[in-house]
């Protein structure tokens, strides 16, 4: 045998199904029943013949018998342990690849809310109501009716900023700014603003970390804990505040945002755990975020995994100390025999992270479970175990239980061909041999149909898995795009914006360039941000490089102008889907657009247009990349991931021969025709290959409500 | 009489049990220049002798190659299959040990002498001896002395 491996499996082992235990104790049995016959007929060959050389030649067969016999009782031990071990390799690398998907967007959220902070911290309304603040407490002679009037001003002003932020990005609870004695002066939740407002918070971490960051690329980051802001605990971002805008600024006051981390935290964790009919999430699954000191910062099941206890889970899981570390083991959760999978963040770009780990948990017995569905997807039970799919140890117990069965056959029918040779006398040797060739038939059979139930199982975990790395891929761009949606609404509504188009001049031209070019120097993902009048006449831009192009052009005809001119609320914004463009030279173009509005108000007349041009290749690559399907962390040879657009086009691939841009690809109606959020997964040939692919369609996020578009992930397997 | 049965293709063949020495797998061919398409080889059989002859190419069709599941039907020779204890029938095979080397063997079926059906009429050929139906479908009989004796027949042999 080729397996090396020390057998792990035992019969009695609670996790073996009653279905496998008894397949088990029926071939086992039956090849145990040959023995007894051996012995039956090595006592006929003394009985029927005298001739010393046709006994040895019958003894020969039966010890022939005899050894396949042992031979197989063997095989079918290992066959089993295979058998369970595929199963369980398959469902932790699934559960590993799941608890790494829920870090990573959680990861991934955090990474823009640290940029978000960064960049609301300079804006004007915001330092001027700080600057105005700090002078009406220093001078206290000046303390006129006028003085009160102006602060009350800029405050109001500063509290109408701060809801347009919330507004337009609607992850947040609060955002407050806070003067240099750490009382609030102004905050975003109207709600709350009673309570909020002239709240000193001086004593809190998040607050005095904001005041000694360096300058305006620093920001502090408070795990989960309480705050007087709010009720609940509270994960806040903060950073300095500095005269007069600028990063590099003397320190006048700090602003905190309230990221609403439960809310987002329960989107996240409910993700991928399998729900009943009734759509209530199984029993015995648990999916949660510990912190640093191992406790519980949002479960899925508060009731039994209660946020702010330390998690009932081994001390190895609690303790994970490398970033990106993964662990698995098996142990009782709430009374239940469980897989746990712990992975430890490592942060995403340049967020470290907080050392928080991402733990699933599910029943032991799920990983062994028979797959429910039983679709036909046209392959045969022959073909799938030839398949990449199914590991070459599986394949090789395969080829010896065929290799066996062919030989035991064979000394069955030589052996009848002796016992004629015996005539009359070698009759009685007939029904043993038939005896033989049954017992090995039925046993072989058996061990045939549970290949083929292993090799079954292996496609639909597979399946499975595609369509979770689908599904993150759909997930990931539609929070990426969320996050875009949330800029352009709040940028469109940025000062130099509409005084550029409302007054317009080169010196106010020239102000709305460089404010785009800081926005632009503080994200990767932008080719340029372009202001257009509302003649479709490029007024200004982020990159200078580009001025001189983009003043002659005139994008009046553009669906992204054409949306954007008909924006009359902040709130709204436009998209042009992926297309090639001619403003850009570029073959995949993704623009976004926001309405500017006369004064910077939420409501009213629109004067121009903001126009975001996405870097497209640079945003989506890597997260394709990042869902590719993978064994042992190698990606698959011939694996792919692709988004197509409603127009079953392809938008952006992995694998520019075989599922290239532009290209329709020819897949499965099931896997084109999905509903918002539905996914699903089947097997279809393409450039002479067969292909598994798993396929996810956007159900937008949040506001964001996706462009119809379909993410696919494939392997081939032949 | 028991027959061991093989498949060509899809057609089941059957040849008479007595008839055959011994049924085995992955022998040493060993080619002879200058013999017919027809023929695989020899092999040694614990000291004997045996010509193989290739099941597909002896019926016009598709050489039959070694593989897992490949056997090969050693014949007794005339005087062997005399020795034959208690025998009351009358067959011959060839006067040396031949082999056929079949894509696949099955079962083993016992016939009875009033299921023998004679070969329908445009279905004749050499190697057929009789027709059993065995369920909806139909198990050629061979005669083991045609196939075998080749030299007889020379179109196959040229």
């Amino acid at each position: 045998m080729s397996e090396t491996k020390a057998i792990k499996f035992n019969i009695y082992n609670p996790i073996i199904t009653y279905e496998h235990r008894a397949a088990y104790d029926m071939i086992v049995s039956h090849l145990q029943e040959i023995f007894p016959i051996c012995n039956q007929g090595k006592c006929k060959a003394l009985e029927v013949s005298d001739d010393p050389q046709k006994q040895k030649q019958i003894n020969d067969l039966m010890e022939k018998v005899e050894f396949f016999s042992n031979s197989l009782i063997t095989i079918t031990k290992v066959f089993f342990d295979q058998l369970y071990r595929a199963k369980e390799t398959s469902s932790q690398s699934i559960s590993q690849s799941t608890a790494m998907i829920k870090i990573d967007m959680i990861e991934r959220n955090l990474l823009e809310r640290t940029c978000d902070v960064r960049w609301w911290a300079l804006e004007k309304a915001f330092w001027q109501c700080i600057t105005l603040a700090n002078k009406q407490k220093a001078s206290k002679t000046t303390d006129t009716t006028k003085a009160h009037g102006d602060l009350k001003n800029a405050v109001d002003l500063a509290c109408t900023r701060l809801e347009d932020i919330r507004n337009s990005y609607t992850l947040y609870r609060d955002l407050v700014i806070v003067d240099l004695d750490g009382r609030v002066i102004a905050n975003s939740n109207e709600e709350r603003r009673e309570e909020v407002l002239g709240m000193n918070v001086a004593s809190e971490d998040w607050f005095q970390k904001a005041l000694q960051t360096k300058d305006g690329t620093e920001y502090f980051v408070q795990d989960v804990s309480s705050s007087k802001l709010e009720g609940m605990e509270s994960l806040i971002y903060s950073t300095a505040l500095r005269a007069d805008g600028d990063e590099q600024g003397k320190v006048i006051g700090a602003m905190g945002v309230l990221f609403d981390f439960q809310g987002e935290s329960q989107i996240i964790l409910n993700d991928y755990l399998p729900v009943s009919e009734a759509g209530e999430t199984m029993d015995n699954w648990f999916s949660f975020f510990t912190n640093k000191a191992g406790r519980v910062i949002c479960s899925s099941d508060e009731s039994f995994i209660p946020s702010g206890e330390l998690a009932d889970l081994p001390r190895s899981h609690r303790n994970l100390k490398n970033s990106g570390e993964t662990h698995v083991s098996t142990a009782a959760v709430c009374g239940n025999r469980s897989l746990i999978v712990s992975r430890k963040s490592e942060g995403f770009d340049e967020y470290k992270g907080l050392d928080w780990t991402s733990h699933l948990v599910l029943p032991e017995s799920a990983m062994f479970a028979r797959s429910l569905e039983n679709e036909d997807y046209g392959i045969s039970p022959q073909e799938l175990m030839n398949s990449k799919l199914i590991p070459d140890t599986n394949k090789k117990t395969y080829q010896e239980i065929q290799r066996n069965k062919g030989d035991i056959q064979l000394i069955s029918i030589n052996g009848i061909i002796l016992a004629t040779d015996l005539g009359k006398a070698g009759t009685s040797f007939i029904p043993i041999f038939d005896q033989i060739t049954t017992t090995g038939n039925s046993t072989t059979g058996k061990m045939e149909e549970l290949l083929s139930e292993m090799s079954s199982d292996m496609l639909q975990q597979n399946l499975m898995a595609l369509e979770n790395f689908s599904k993150q891929a759909i997930d990931l761009i539609d929070r990426n795009l969320f996050e875009r949606a949330a800029d352009v609404r709040w940028w469109s509504t940025d000062h130099a914006c509409w005084e550029a188009l409302q007054s317009a001049t080169d010196g106010n031209f020239e102000e709305a360039a460089k404010r785009l070019g800081i926005i632009n120097a503080s994200y990767t993902m932008y080719r340029d941000l372009v202001i257009a009048d509302s003649n479709g006449r490029i007024v200004a831009n982020s990159k200078s490089e580009n001025r001189d192009k983009l003043k002659r052009m005139n994008v009046s005809e553009q669906s992204w102008f054409r949306q954007g001119m008909q924006i009359s609320r902040s709130v709204q914004f436009g998209v042009q889907d992926v297309c090639n463009s001619e403003l850009e030279n570029e073959e995949t173009s993704l623009i976004y657009c926001g309405g500017i509005l006369e004064n910077g108000q939420r409501e009213g007349k629109v004067l121009g247009v903001l126009g975001i041009f996405f870097d497209w290749e640079n945003l989506v690559s890597p997260i394709l990349e990042g869902c590719l399907p993978r064994i042992k962390g190698k990606v698959v040879h011939g694996g792919a991931a692709f988004y197509v657009n409603d127009e079953r086009k392809v938008i952006a691939t992995t694998d520019h021969e075989n599922f290239a841009i532009g290209q329709t690809v020819d897949l499965p109606n099931e896997n084109l025709s999905l509903n918002a959020g539905e996914s699903a997964s089947g097997i279809f040939s393409a450039n002479d290959k067969k292909y598994i692919i798993g396929s996810s369609k956007t159900q937008g996020y949040r506001e964001y409500e996706g462009l119809g578009w379909t993410a696919h992930v494939v392997r081939p397997i032949d | 009489m028991l027959y061991s049965t093989f498949y060509l293709g899809e057609t089941k063949m059957a040849v008479p049990i007595p008839a055959i020495l011994e049924i085995g797998r992955s022998f040493k061919f060993h080619s002879v220049r200058g013999s017919p398409e027809v023929i695989d080889g020899l092999i040694n059989l614990r000291g004997k002798v045996v010509t193989v002859i290739n099941s597909g190419m002896a019926f016009g069709g598709e050489r039959v190659l070694s593989a897992d599941d490949s056997r090969i039907f050693i014949f007794k020779n005339n005087s062997e299959l005399r020795e034959v204890a208690d025998s009351d029938f009358e067959m011959e095979t060839a006067p040396d040990n031949i082999g056929i080397h079949v894509d696949r063997i099955a079962d083993v079926i016992r016939v009875e002498k009033e299921e023998l059906q004679a070969v329908p009429s445009n279905m004749i050929h050499p190697f057929y001896k009789f027709v059993v139906r065995r369920d909806d479908s139909f198990i050629i009989i061979l005669e083991p002395a045609k196939i075998l004796n080749l030299n007889e027949n020379e179109d196959l042999l040229s």
